[in-house]
């Protein structure tokens, strides 16, 4: 299918909408009610971001048929004949998922698990037996990953297949003769690739086929599929430094023993992102996967036992705005028809400037898949995380506001996350990921010169810049989960007894985003001390002359009002703080910090007439959107993609 | 520069240390070597990222042993209705822990599920699993 057209509509921006500020927001509710319509209205918006229409899309990329309503969909799965669709649901309140049948025709549909809402049990995975008569699944039950096969018309009893010690089990395929079951495991070193013999009854034991190590320290499956005469396998592994899909020929005689080393061959040209799920064709003529770029790509597979294969061709791509992973797709059996489960709402993002009433000032670039913005302190460009919709990588670009040009700081395969900039607007630091190690690195922001590693961070762990200190000497950071506010020494003397980082805030309740005020004597926070998930904003000394950083100097003093979602910044001179309440309004509170720290009362300056919905996992609360003169912000505004295909 | 930055990498890992960072758990502990251990519970490190229980354990008691069990941050137990006070409360008493292993086969582990005293179990799934 030729590109269509893509319509984009920017959603307007109504500044009378501005000066409504939640007044009507239920002050003669009880606390109580306020909390639960709170915690409605933000469920609403979280199905509202996640919601997806399962799509059933040709070979070419037009679209034969959606299914069902919108809903929390993920794993789709199309029966053999392909006139039903198995696929997971999650409920938006409890938060547990299970297993559902559709009929393609007619939307009808039939729950197949029932997992406890009083736990955290969960499915995933779906797959059909040969015949189309039994569907095998992964299930979480009791603290392990269990494999576990019910007829898929939902009657009769579950059985037991296979319970596995570990975790991330992802079942991917049930061979056409019906002998074996495909799953791998992975972890950050990489993954394992498991059959699991399917005759007999009982828990079984898998065998183990190949393991495959990851050099880049990300636990994503490797999507292994077993080919429908046993012959072969493809998985994708990063091995050669990016993803790439790989065939390995299985020996010819191959009856469930663990086989000899054989020959791999490389079949993706251009890096692969995954295979599909039930990704072979019924002849095993043909297998699909999906490469770097969002491309659907087909495989030709030629008669005989060697490895020999055609050059893959993309048989469609959709709009960037569709996300696609190993997770929202898989294809029928003759190869004909692929499911999709497409964002109910799919959109962009536009780099878009409001002024200090909220009304739109400038757009900065194209619209495109960003996260996490910055403003740089001079208030001349942007810095944002981009995903490149040509490589799949996740990327640092900076945007000059005036003329909207971009530049890439980043090009690599490692993910770059989470910009900040440097004081002086010359350079910025961002969060990568090297093997199992996470770093803070610096480049200048227009991508020359070479990068520095500022930090290195314990294996594993995940952190998130939040802050870099005017005078240049100190960043802060929170870990992944945002259990605790670091500080650390990046300026001049951090080869000295001074380089040590800080454990500035680190409690039993959660915290983020230490923002330093601009003479860096305090640091103002997120935190939920007072109830879990209920943040607000916080301001504390900070003198890295003390063991503790200066947080006993004087007790936090409380900044918000009715709650923080983040967004922290400082005014220049730092008189006016400013941030995000987690009703999308942008506040002010006046301040002096000496001799004793005092705030005044929140004022809204806007009302943001639509939420902003966190994307993979990208909260707005991280951003770093407000000019140091206090005048200017910078949001990600939602552009709505109505053609999806291309 | 790069020296230096080499130095200020290596003490960056000294001062936090892998016990108090938040990580992928996968990079520290072995998933697949699942393991039990019952004993008595000596103390509690109740603090972010993550909360530690210290469990003497051992065949029999010339062979005591004092594992170090890591869990989630303590964030999960403000959500769910067993929390610090239970875990006080069964200090110096028996408890049993289901973990995964150290990858560098150290007396510690990650908590997948634990048995309280009065037979309270507490999965910390899928935070841990």
């Amino acid at each position: 299918m030729k590109s269509l057209y893509k319509t984009a509509i920017v959603l307007t921006w109504v500044s009378t909408m501005l000066t409504v500020c939640g007044a009507a927001w239920a002050q003669d509710t009880s606390a109580d009610e306020e909390t639960d319509a709170a915690r409605a209205r933000r469920t609403a918006e979280q199905f509202q971001a996640n919601a997806r229409i399962l799509t059933v899309f040709d070979g070419h990329g037009n679209i034969v048929t959606t299914i069902g309503e919108p809903g929390l969909f993920r794993y789709p799965a199309l029966s053999p004949d392909g006139s039903r669709l198995a696929v997971v649901e999650r409920n938006p309140e409890s938060r547990i998922s299970d297993l559902w049948v559709f009929e393609v025709a007619t939307g009808t549909r039939t729950r197949i698990t029932s997992n406890l809402s009083s736990t955290e049990e969960r499915t995933a995975l779906p797959v059909w037996s040969p015949d189309g008569t039994q569907l095998v699944y992964m299930s979480f039950r009791d603290s392990y990953e269990g494999v576990y096969r019910k007829s898929a018309n939902g009657e009769g009893p579950e059985e037991l297949l296979y319970r596995h010690p570990g975790s991330d089990v992802w079942v991917s395929d049930w061979s056409l003769d019906g002998r074996y079951l495909s799953f791998s495991t992975n972890d950050i070193f990489g993954g394992i690739f498991y059959v699991l013999p399917m005759k007999g009854n009982g828990e079984r034991q898998p065998i183990k086929l190949l393991q495959a190590e990851s050099r880049r320290g990300v636990d994503s499956p490797l999507s292994p599929s077993l080919s429908p005469d046993a012959r072969f396998l493809t998985y994708v592994s990063d091995e050669s430094g990016r993803p790439e899909l790989y065939v390995r020929a299985l020996d010819p005689m191959f009856n469930g023993q663990v086989p000899a080393a054989t020959e791999t061959r490389q079949v993706s040209l251009k890096s692969a992102k995954f295979a599909l799920r039930q990704g072979w064709r019924r002849d095993a003529g043909e297998f699909y996967y999906v490469a770097a770029n969002g491309g659907v790509m087909a495989v030709q597979v030629h008669d005989g036992s060697t490895l020999e294969f055609g050059e893959p061709r993309q048989l469609f791509r959709l709009s960037e705005a569709v996300d696609l992973d190993a997770g929202n797709i898989s294809a029928s059996r003759d190869g004909e028809r692929f499911v999709i489960a497409v964002p109910a709402r799919p959109t962009l993002q536009q780099i878009t400037m409001l002024d200090r009433k909220g009304t739109v000032m400038t757009e900065v670039g194209e619209p495109g898949r960003y996260f996490t913005p910055a403003l740089s302190p001079d208030g001349t460009k942007v810095a944002v995380r981009r995903n490149s919709p040509e490589t799949g990588n996740e990327d640092i670009w900076t945007f000059e506001v005036a003329s909207g040009v971009g530049t890439a700081v980043t090009n690599d395969v490692p993910f770059d996350r989470d910009p900040i900039w440097s004081p002086d607007s010359s350079s910025v630091a961002y969060h990568s990921r090297r093997g199992i190690y996470s770093s803070i690195y610096r480049k200048a922001w227009n991508g020359t010169g070479q990068v520095e590693q500022l930090f290195q961070y314990t294996p594993g762990a995940y952190l998130q810049p939040a802050d870099w200190s005017a005078d240049g000497r100190f960043l802060t950071f929170q870990d992944g989960c945002w259990g605790v506010l670091y500080v650390a020494p990046v300026g001049e003397g951090r080869d000295s007894a001074e380089a040590h980082v800080m454990e500035w805030l680190r409690d039993d309740y959660t915290v983020a985003q230490a923002k330093f005020s601009p003479d860096a004597h305090f640091i103002a926070y997120l935190s939920d001390e007072i109830e879990a998930d209920v943040f607000e904003v916080y301001i504390a000394p900070f003198d890295p002359g003390q063991p503790d950083g200066g947080r006993a100097i004087a007790k936090p003093v409380k900044v918000s009002g009715k709650g923080a979602l983040g967004m922290i910044s400082w005014r220049r001179d730092g008189q006016e703080l400013y941030y995000m309440t987690p009703d999308w309004e942008m506040m002010v509170v006046e301040l002096i910090t000496t001799p004793t720290v005092q705030v005044g009362e929140p004022r809204l300056l806007f009302r943001l007439p639509h939420p902003l919905l966190a994307r993979d996992g990208n909260s707005p609360a991280r951003w770093k959107n407000v000019s140091p003169d206090g005048e200017r912000f910078v949001f990600l505004l939602d552009v709505l993609v109505t053609d999806i295909t291309k | 520069m790069k020296q230096s930055i080499g130095a200020a990498c290596v003490l960056v890992v000294i001062v936090i240390g892998s016990a108090w960072a938040h990580h992928s758990m996968s990079a520290i502990y072995d998933f697949n070597q699942r393991f039990t251990r019952t004993g008595t519970l000596k103390r509690l490190d109740w603090r972010n990222p993550h909360m530690y229980l210290f469990v003497e354990a051992g065949k029999d008691q010339e062979q005591l042993e004092t594992w170090a069990f890591e869990g989630p941050s303590p964030v999960f137990f403000r959500k769910h209705k067993v929390g610090k006070a239970d875990f006080e409360r069964a200090v110096g008493r028996n408890i049993t822990v289901e973990a995964s292993r150290a990858r560098d086969g150290s007396l510690s582990g990650l908590i997948r599920q634990v048995t309280l005293t009065d037979g309270t179990v507490v999965s910390l799934c899928p935070e841990n699993c």
